[in-house]
């Protein structure tokens, strides 16, 4: 015992220099580790991705390229893709914002019942609206037959509807949550200063407005032209960016040419990715500084009022009907054919083993990505060191890049060693953690500006070091960004398919891939069954999760927006 | 403060229990082709028989196929159970196979058993011609008796068949028309048919649930689901055309560098044996040990002269022409 004491005498010292230079230096030890993290699970990837696209059997070659702008059919592909990105994006906001505005400032009874059923997309997977257009309105769907439509829902313009119910809520929740933390203050001076309805809207609403929407149109747009579900369920023979790069790599091994379509399928995103940077500079946080005001439901004039209705019954009516068919459809035998009700669907227990890795995973994913994300807001915000803004950048950029191409990144990046991930499960988690991260990174930026840095400050003044001040103060305060990058992450992460789909592998299936493929295969009842045990599931999770967080002392629905 | 603390508690160990879970039992990892519901079908069939489990992912043979080349040296399965000729044969040629002198196979001809054993072929299936029974009759229009009858305008829109470059079955289909028609012929007769195809479904077995349902009049499908949807209820109706059908194999064999070797053979066993043979002719597939079979009976079915290593050679530089024939122009 003497002697270990002796002998730690001179290696104390040593570890107390290290311990000092560790808490001295620990933001940027801190924040050189999460860049490294960074670089190898979210640039790397897609550097992957762009080496892929040039590399021929001889050297660096354009060839593949030259392909792409020569063939009609992949240049349609692209105008395609945009214009259904375009569209979409248009069509959800106005919508979301008549549902927005509805909810925050329309007549109480209507608030609750709208906003549940905007939001309720959010747990299903985006292609259950693909499925319930081919039960209602197919070539031999009930509406079809019912009114001996000739419409064809097969090409673009069934993708578009299904495209654009499926991303309502994700506009809406982003409007709503600035449109709620707008004080309407503004908006009643003016309107007792006599301004029309109109006019405020136009002049004071929207402006005030502008970042949500301009970040929810980024967001819609970048996640349309990704998600490939309903395109390649719902396509025909219409070419679409996404679905044709997942045909190429998974159906033809052609990892070349579908390299470069995710590549061309980037340019797009990143461009108003920096657009959206450039515009919103300075501007972040006049609408999200302040509190939720409930405001009082005033007279909304019938010439606003009437518009802004038949839009959100109309959208709100369209989601529920679709919820309900899907449901109807995982009780019925063949849906049209045979409407006799039978169990054996809901009883089919080959997709068990699928939702449960998807708990699992959205689970793991969700932890892992909520303490990075946290981290990162603290390194971003507090950090003093060269290339601050581009981590900030980076770790935002998640959400910007269409997440078939990470997955093709992840694919081609971690399929040999060293960095042999495929053929597991962390691979899955990893991917969404990543994908995902932007969330919990600007919930926790947008904290960190809330407390103010005095708080730490006394702190170590006071003789703590650095681990106990952010122990104590620090984590405490950033709990509820944690919980909303864990949420968040949770419910994107379980229903999500645009990159997981190239990652699974035999006993790591996922029950998004799962839905996918029976809907493809055209098995509509197994599809619907699982799809709806899944919202099931997502839902008692969202119970159990709130009511931790509840007995943890923690609020989460402070800060649920995006 | 201390509730708080209990129920973070609490979490973190409900948190990693669940992801501590995973079951650790006699399992291999495959790359299965047949369909989403026969696949099921051989797993629960070799996990009564030796306890071992398949974990699969349903995926078409051009699927499987493009997941086995990219991994390579990699794999991340232990088998393959049901995948096409020619990754089979390409698999051999490229030693990603590893052969396995399985007594089970004893006595089987060599159409099914690799003659050095690196593959085994779990049976044949083939395809077949399927309408919509009710919508036909009501648009008074009877299921063509020959291929060439689908070059009809008034099917134009109306028929779905899966991708060759996706779907075993599709490959099947082209290699047998080009064997029939002779190469410059074939292509010109898929060329004509691609006018009044919907679109290209990316499994072989979709075609035959879009027309059970109703949603295109024809399909050109493999058999594996016919005779189970029609028992479900669905109005189809299905046909060989005179000019014959062609087959492909449903091949298995155990991929090089996996950690199970043991168990991947029990399965390759249980492959050979009659009682799985049985199985695999209740669901119309032709089989290495002679078994009656439920969808075509005793009349032989008429085939096409084929010869798969023909096809499987060729099957790359059809692909790109596929490619450059019909990815050419948006429909």
């Amino acid at each position: 015992m003497a002697r270990a004491e002796s002998l730690s005498v001179p290696q104390s010292s040593l570890w107390e220099k290290l311990k000092t230079f560790v808490n001295a230096e620990l933001v940027n030890i801190l924040a050189g580790f999460l860049f490294l993290l960074l670089v190898i699970f979210l640039l790397y990837p897609i550097v992957a991705v762009l080496i892929k696209s040039v590399k021929g059997p001889q050297g660096l070659t354009l060839s593949y390229y030259l392909k792409f702008f020569v063939k009609g059919y992949y240049f349609r592909s692209l105008t395609n893709t945009l214009l259904l990105g375009f569209i979409n994006t248009v069509v959800c906001l106005v919508v979301a914002f008549c549902l927005a505005y509805l909810t925050t400032r329309g007549p109480l009874s209507l608030r609750k019942p709208l906003k549940v059923v905007s939001m309720m997309p959010l747990i299903a997977p985006p292609y259950l609206f693909a499925i319930s257009l081919i039960i209602l309105f197919g070539h031999s769907g009930i509406m079809t037959k019912a009114f001996g439509i000739k419409w064809s829902l097969y090409g673009f313009n069934g993708v578009v509807i299904a495209q654009t119910l499926a991303f309502i809520p994700l506009a809406y929740l982003m409007i709503e949550n600035t449109l709620r933390s707008l004080n309407p203050n503004l908006e009643e001076s003016a309107y007792d200063l006599g301004a029309s309805e109109v006019r405020i809207i136009r002049t004071i609403t929207i402006p005030l407005l502008a970042p949500g929407i301009l970040k929810a149109g980024l967001l819609v747009f970048v996640m349309t032209i990704a998600e490939f579900g309903n395109a390649a369920i719902l396509g025909g023979r219409t070419p679409f960016l996404a679905p044709d790069t997942y045909t190429m790599i998974i159906g033809e091994a052609d990892f070349e040419m579908g390299s470069v379509l995710s590549v061309i399928l980037i340019i797009p995103c990143i461009i108003i990715f920096f657009l959206h940077n450039y515009l919103l500079t300075g501007k972040k946080f006049t609408t999200i500084g302040g509190k939720p005001v409930a405001s009082e439901p005033r007279k909304i004039t019938p010439f606003v009022k009437i518009p802004f209705l038949a839009i959100s019954c109309a959208a709100a009516m369209a989601i529920l009907v679709s919820f309900g068919v899907v449901l109807f459809a995982s009780f019925t035998k063949i849906l049209g054919i045979n409407n006799q009700l039978v169990l054996s669907h809901i009883k089919n227990f080959d997709s068990n083993l699928a939702i449960y890795n998807s708990i699992k995973v959205s689970l793991v994913a969700a932890l892992i990505g909520a303490i990075i994300g946290t981290l990162l807001a603290y390194v971003i915000v507090r950090g003093k060191f060269f290339g601050r803004s581009f981590i900030e950048m980076v770790s935002l950029s998640g959400f910007a890049l269409p997440g078939t191409v990470i997955g093709i990144g992840y694919l081609l990046a971690f399929n040999t060693p060293p960095f042999k991930l495929t053929g597991g499960i962390m691979i899955l988690a990893l991917n969404c953690v990543f994908r995902f991260l932007a969330v919990g990174v600007e919930a926790g930026i947008s904290k960190l500006h809330q407390i103010n840095i005095e708080i730490e400050e006394a702190s170590s003044d006071l003789g703590a070091n650095f681990m106990t001040t952010f122990y104590k103060i620090v984590l405490p305060l950033m709990f509820p960004a944690f919980v909303a990058g864990f949420i968040y992450t949770f419910m994107t992460a379980i229903v999500s398919l645009s990159a997981v789909v190239f990652l699974v592998s035999p006993g790591f299936e996922l029950a998004a891939v799962k839905i996918f493929d029976a809907a493809v295969y055209g098995e509509i009842g197994v599809a619907s069954a699982t799809t709806m045990k899944l919202v099931l599931i997502v839902m008692i999770c969202m119970v159990f999760l709130n009511f931790l967080t509840k007995k943890t002392g923690f609020d989460i629905s402070q800060k649920k927006g995006v | 403060m201390k509730g708080k603390f209990f129920w973070a508690v609490v979490m973190a160990m409900i948190f990693i229990a669940f992801i501590l879970s995973d079951v650790q039992a006699q399992t291999v990892r495959a790359y299965m082709g047949l369909s989403p519901e026969n696949n099921v079908k051989v797993v629960n069939f070799v996990k009564e028989k030796t306890g071992i489990t398949i974990l699969q992912t349903f995926q078409s043979f051009g699927e499987i196929e493009a997941k086995v080349k990219s991994e390579v040296p990699n794999f991340n399965a232990d088998m393959v159970g049901g995948c096409g000729s020619p990754l089979a044969f390409m698999s051999k040629k490229s030693k990603w196979a590893v052969p396995y002198n399985s007594p089970a196979w004893t006595g089987i001809s060599s159409e099914f058993a690799d003659p050095d054993r690196y593959w085994f072929n779990m049976s044949n299936f083939t395809f077949v011609l399927v309408g919509n029974k009710d919508k036909l009759r009501e648009m008074g229009l009877t299921l063509p008796k020959s291929w060439k009858e689908l070059l009809d305008p008034k099917w134009k829109d109306q028929i779905v068949m899966p991708s060759p470059l996706s779907s075993g079955t599709a490959n099947m289909m082209r290699y047998t028309f080009l064997a029939l028609y002779g190469e410059e012929e074939g292509w010109k007769y898929m060329a004509a048919l691609d006018k009044n195809i919907h679109h290209y479904t990316r499994s072989g077995n979709a075609p035959t649930d879009l027309v059970g349902r109703g949603e295109f009049l024809l399909g050109i499908t493999s058999h594996e689901n016919v005779k189970k949807r029609m028992d479900e209820g669905y109005p189809l109706i299905w046909s060989v055309p005179d000019e014959g059908t062609g087959y492909d194999g449903t091949f298995a064999f155990i991929l090089a560098g996996t950690k199970v070797t043991d168990v991947c053979q029990k399965v390759i066993d249980a492959f050979g044996t009659q009682e799985f043979s049985k199985m695999m002719a209740e669901l119309g597939y032709v089989t290495p040990r002679p078994a009656p079979n439920a969808l075509f009976g005793d009349n032989p079915l008429k085939y096409v002269k084929l010869d798969l290593g023909w096809a499987a050679d060729n099957r790359p530089k059809w692909n790109d022409m596929w490619k450059e024939k019909f990815r050419t122009e948006a429909k």
